[in-house]
Order: structure tokens, then C-alpha cells, then sequence
């Protein structure tokens, strides 16, 4: 990747990597699970030859950022992510910055935003609405209400049990069956499928990721493992705890929502009605625009990244 | 005070907020809305003479036991202490009153939770009079307990409430009573360091003669409710002040932008020999450029200690914002 530099910052007690490129403005790029800055891409190229800084970190627990204790998940809350990225922000000597999150990375931005508004000039958030604190319900016994026991969410909790599921598959495999993932239903790991064969079948991958992507997603997560990611559902009710003064709260920022429609977090129940019909724009009252991606599903930044590049650099120019 | 706790125009409640039960006493009137948070040791009862002038002018008064104190819950665990649970509770209290913007004055770890709820909820509140503590600026790199054991030594006191058990096993040795005067009746100025190898309660003298703002009777009511609640409730704070830093991470270099008066009394432990160079400096202003700062003649419980120049503080404060 040719022009992209890259750089270790010391942020919030964490040895953060970040990859850069690009002068003016600065665009804050967010990556979620299972992935790494690598899946921004087509997105460092176009907004840097589009006069934007960009700058896409690996987040706590992921690829060549250390300094996260991986055996602790106490370590991985939303306050320890927007920590490390107010830190970053005020390292790189920036006031506001533009934001683009995907997947936990939106969830991130979200909160960022709730947190931090002073920091954020407008956010781009793809594939994961914002979700209002429900006082009543906490977050992983939602899901598997929702779904049962056999659902990621529920799965990923137990300290490491996916680990041992994912050893037997092997990461390789992983990182194809999830980036390649383009039903509209969830994922399940079924406890009575412990070694996961159900994920071992071949996968043909798309055009849009090659042998050499999965490559370098593979090298990554084969040296830091997958604890980190993992980690960060982990800490979903703790979040949940630790997010009560903000319970009801409003994004009070400048908002582009983008979504496949295949996506399964778009198809979680009633969140189209939520995302069209009000709800969402109740919750974030700057949301300005609803763009959805017919045909895309989850990890839009790799699979339609010029669609992406666009709706990102559409939304950034009114600013 | 017999008549602040008896009387029937003060309503208690226990609400539920935010998983637990807080209690309340609350005195009715047209407004604006008053949230008072006290400190430690103490409980609702510390603001009894600010009832009575607040509801005077017609204010809407709530005075909660925070979590941990009093007749409100005490969650067993100290990491269920931090500052995101006390302001999360205090949230769940506004919604329960119906109140958007309200007016917050703290005392003490009353006036730690005022400031993060500035911090957290700038949308929730009006203007906040915080008594005693000043907003301190969040060191990146030093967490609070190793900053006050490089500045002060392991017999800081805040040091020695931090392992579980110890404080209270030390205050066991005195009745309740004799614990809260060793407290209330301060009149050390210097920061509170016991001499090594002993506890701070032991090191904590009472006055022979109580001073005159203060009855034996009122001592007694405090004493009778932390027989009732202990004081771990309390302690938790202190020991979960780590774990808060940690999670305070987002708000590194933060400002407070809500209107602010801060007071503090001049005899105030710690106040002539560390605090007042920052209370007086350009640090504080930076971080809370709206604040506006009083110094009173008086030890740590200002509010009991001058309750009128307190009440008069707040009235005038609240006036202004309320005019504006």
C-alpha cells in the first residue's frame, strides 16, 4: 500500500498503530470485528487523493497495537476505546475531527460522540445504527432472548471458549467465513458443534477479497489472536452499567447512517422500523441522511468500497 | 433540627433509580429544582439549614442519601462506586422529578459527583455549586492513589480507606458517635496524614467543647444512621477512585462548561498548605471557565459550620442564572 505510513503512538497507557496518508482535513477511520485498519483500504486511497487526512488506527486488542492486557476484558469497555481515541486525537495535535465507523467501530463512534461531542466535526457511521440504553435490559440477555444461547453475542462471553472454536476451525477460515458473510441472519456457533465444523466448509472468496487481503488479515490475527476483539462483547454489560448516565442521552452531531441491506445488523427485528420510521432520528437529531445499500451486505468498506468512498466524501464536503 | 427532621412538609421517598434505591427528603415548591449531595461521612440531614432557606425562596429542594449511605442502597462491591453509577443514580432522580435542567450544589464527594455530572450531562444542568473539592485536572499518566502516595506518603488518609476493611476495623475500636465528632468537629488545617504505623481515626482529636453550630443531638442522628448503614458504603468511594480515573479516559483535558461557583472554607483541611495555589491559579479557571470562587471563614462542613453565608451563596448564584 503504497504512500500509507505507518506509525506507533503512545495513547491512554496503549502502544497504538495507526496508518496514514494524506493532508487537510482530518478523517478518523474505525474498524470493527473481526477486522483492522487493512479493511479501510480503498478509503485511506480516495479520501487522501480527495484532500482529506486520514487516519485509520488498529483499535485496542487488534493487530499491531499492544499494551491491551488480552487476558483481561475489564480492559476493552467503551471508555478504554474512546479514551485511546481522545488521547490520539490531542496526540496528532487535532481539535475536531471527522469520523467514519463500522461494525464495533461505529458503536465506537457512537459513543464518542455522546461522550466527546467537542471532539467530532460530523460522523459517517456504516452497517451499525445507534441503539438507546435500554434501563430495563441488559445488553447480552437482549440477544439471547432475541436469538438463544447459540448466538455469537452469547457465545463470545465465556473467556475463551470462541478462542478454543476458532483454534479448531483456524484463523484463516475465520477471517473467510466472516468477511465473506453475506446473510442477513446472524451468526451461530452451537455449543453442540464445539469444534466448530460447521464453519470448515471451503468458501470461495468474492472479487472483492483476495488470497493476498486474507493473507494479511490472517498474519495479524494469528499474532495477536482473537481475545482482543472478542473482548470488547465481553464488556457489553459492563458497558451497559457504566453507560447509565447517558441513558435517553442524544448524538448531537452532524450524521450520514450507510447500511447493506443485507447486512444482519440492519436485519436484526425491528430495527428497519427504528432506522426509517423516526426512532433513529429521535436519538441522533442531526441524522441528515439514510443511505441503503441494495445488494451489500455486512463489510461494505471492502465490498463496494467506491459506493462507500463516495457516500463518505459527499457527506464530508458540506462540512 | 429537630423540626427539618419532623417536619411534615418534608417528603421522603425511595426511589428507584438506576438498579438501586435512593432515599430522599424533598421540600415542595414552584422552583427552580435544587439537587443538594452531601459528602462523608455524612447524610441528607448535612444540608438541613439549606432546606429551609432554599424552600424559603420557593425552590424545589431534593436532598438524596447517595448510594452507600443513609436509607439508600449499598451495593456490596467497590467498583460499583465509581463516578458513572453515582451520576447514573442522580440521572435516574431528575427523570423520576420530571426535571430537564436542574440546579446541583455537592459537598465533598457530593461535589466530586456535582462536577462529573457537569462533565457527563452538561445538557442536565443549569449550574453547579460545588463546596469544598475543586475540579482537578485528570493526570494522563498517574493514577489518583499513586499521586497522593508520591505527594503525601501511604498514611494519607485517602491511602488508608483504600484495602477493604481496614478503615472500618479502626473506627470500630470508637462507638459512632466518637467517630462521627473525630470527623464532623475537624479543626486540623493541614492535609490529613496520620504519623506512621498509626490509623487516622486514632490520630483525629475532638474538641473539648463542641462548637457552637453543632448539637450533640444532631451528632447523634448521624451517629444512628451509620450505625444502621456502617461506613463501607462510604469508603467504597474512596476505593474505586482508581478505577474511575481509568474510565475517565474520554474526558482527558475535558472542560466543564456549566456555570459554576466553587466555595470552600479557609480552615478547610488541606486548603492553606496545598489546595488554594490551584484554587487560585490558572489551571482551575482554564478547565471551568465559568467559575467563580468564595472563600469562607471556616473548617470542612462549611454548610452546618455557616449556613446562612452557604445559603446565601447559593441563593445569589442560582438568582443570577435564574435572571439571565
Amino acid at each position: 500500500m503504497e504512500g500509507i505510513n505507518h506509525k506507533m503512538i503512545t495513547v491512554n497507557g496503549i502502544n497504538m498503530h495507526i496508518a496514514e496518508m494524506g493532508e487537510g482535513p482530518i478523517v478518523l477511520l474505525l474498524h470493527g470485528f473481526p477486522e483492522l485498519w487493512y479493511s479501510w483500504r480503498h478509503q485511506i486511497l480516495f479520501l487522501a487523493a480527495h484532500g482529506y487526512r486520514v487516519i485509520a488506527p488498529d483499535l485496542r486488542g487488534y493487530g499491531d497495537t499492544t499494551g491491551a492486557p488480552l487476558h483481561d476484558p475489564t480492559k476493552f469497555t467503551t471508555l478504554h476505546v474512546v479514551g485511546d481515541l481522545v488521547a490520539l486525537i490531542d496526540a496528532i495535535g487535532a481539535d475536531k475531527v471527522f469520523v467514519v465507523g463500522h461494525d464495533w467501530g461505529a458503536i465506537i463512534a457512537w459513543k464518542l460522540c455522546l461522550f466527546r461531542p467537542d471532539k467530532v466535526k460530523a460522523l459517517v457511521n456504516l452497517s451499525v445504527h445507534f441503539s438507546p440504553r435500554n434501563p430495563h435490559l441488559k445488553v447480552v440477555e437482549s440477544f439471547r432472548a432475541m436469538y438463544g444461547d447459540d448466538h455469537y453475542i452469547c457465545r463470545f462471553q465465556e473467556p475463551g471458549e470462541i478462542e478454543a472454536v476458532f483454534a479448531n476451525i483456524g484463523t484463516k477460515q475465520v477471517l473467510k467465513k466472516f468477511l465473506t458473510h453475506c446473510d442477513p441472519d446472524a451468526f451461530y456457533f452451537p455449543k453442540d458443534d464445539p469444534f466448530g465444523d460447521k464453519y470448515k466448509s471451503p468458501v470461495t472468496l468474492p472479487s472483492w477479497l483476495t488470497e493476498e487481503d486474507i493473507d494479511y488479515f490472517a498474519r495479524k490475527f494469528e499474532q495477536t489472536g482473537f481475545s482482543g476483539g472478542v473482548n470488547y462483547y465481553r464488556c457489553l454489560d459492563l458497558d451497559w452499567e457504566l453507560e447509565a448516565p447517558w441513558t435517553n442521552a442524544k448524538v448531537n452531531v452532524p450524521v450520514k447512517f450507510v447500511v447493506g441491506d443485507l447486512d444482519l445488523v440492519y436485519n436484526i427485528p425491528h430495527a428497519k422500523e427504528y432506522i426509517h420510521n423516526g426512532g433513529f432520528h429521535k436519538y441522533v437529531p442531526l441524522l441528515e441522511e439514510v443511505v441503503v445499500i441494495e445488494g451489500a451486505a455486512h463489510f461494505i468498506t471492502q465490498e463496494v468500497p467506491d459506493e462507500v468512498n463516495k457516500h463518505i466524501f459527499d457527506f464530508l464536503q458540506k462540512f | 433540627m429537630e423540626s427539618v427532621m419532623k417536619t411534615s412538609d418534608l417528603n421522603h421517598h425511595r426511589i428507584k433509580t438506576n438498579g438501586i434505591h435512593i432515599h430522599v427528603a424533598e421540600k415542595q415548591g414552584q422552583g427552580p429544582f435544587v439537587l443538594l449531595l452531601h459528602g462523608f461521612p455524612e447524610t441528607w440531614v448535612s444540608w438541613h439549614h439549606q432546606i429551609h432557606d432554599l424552600a424559603n425562596h420557593g425552590y424545589h429542594v431534593v436532598a438524596p442519601d447517595l448510594r452507600g449511605y443513609g436509607d439508600s442502597d449499598s451495593p456490596p462491591s467497590p467498583s460499583s462506586y465509581t463516578m458513572f453509577h453515582i451520576v447514573a443514580d442522580l440521572i435516574g432522580l431528575l427523570d423520576h422529578f420530571n426535571q430537564q435542567k436542574v440546579f446541583v450544589v455537592g459537598h465533598d464527594w457530593g461535589a466530586t459527583a456535582a462536577w462529573h455530572l457537569s462533565l457527563f450531562r452538561p445538557d442536565r444542568v443549569k449550574g453547579m455549586v460545588a463546596m469544598c473539592v475543586p475540579f482537578f485536572p485528570r493526570d494522563p499518566y498517574i493514577k489518583p492513589t499513586l499521586f497522593f502516595k508520591q505527594s503525601f506518603g501511604d498514611d494519607l488518609y485517602i491511602n488508608q480507606f483504600q484495602e477493604a476493611g481496614r478503615a472500618e476495623r479502626s473506627f470500630a475500636k470508637y462507638d459512632h458517635l466518637t467517630v462521627i465528632k473525630k470527623f464532623l468537629l475537624i479543626n486540623q488545617t493541614d492535609v490529613l496524614i496520620a504519623p506512621r504505623g498509626m490509623e487516622i481515626i486514632d490520630d483525629m482529636e475532638i474538641p473539648s467543647q463542641l462548637p457552637p453550630w453543632i448539637t450533640e443531638q444532631e451528632l447523634q442522628i448521624y451517629a444512628d444512621k451509620f450505625q444502621q448503614s456502617g461506613f463501607t458504603g462510604g469508603l467504597n468511594y474512596y476505593r474505586t477512585m482508581d478505577l474511575t480515573w481509568e474510565l475517565l479516559a474520554p474526558w482527558q483535558g475535558s472542560k466543564i462548561t456549566v456555570p459554576s461557583k466553587f466555595i470552600i472554607g479557609d480552615k478547610d483541611i488541606g486548603y492553606k498548605s496545598f489546595s488554594k495555589p490551584y484554587i487560585e491559579g490558572n489551571v482551575m479557571k482554564t478547565l471551568v471557565p465559568d467559575i467563580e470562587v468564595v472563600i469562607l471563614e471556616g473548617h470542612h462542613f462549611i454548610q452546618q459550620e455557616k449556613p446562612k453565608q452557604v445559603s446565601d451563596e447559593i441563593i445569589s448564584f442560582i438568582q443570577k442564572l435564574v435572571l439571565d
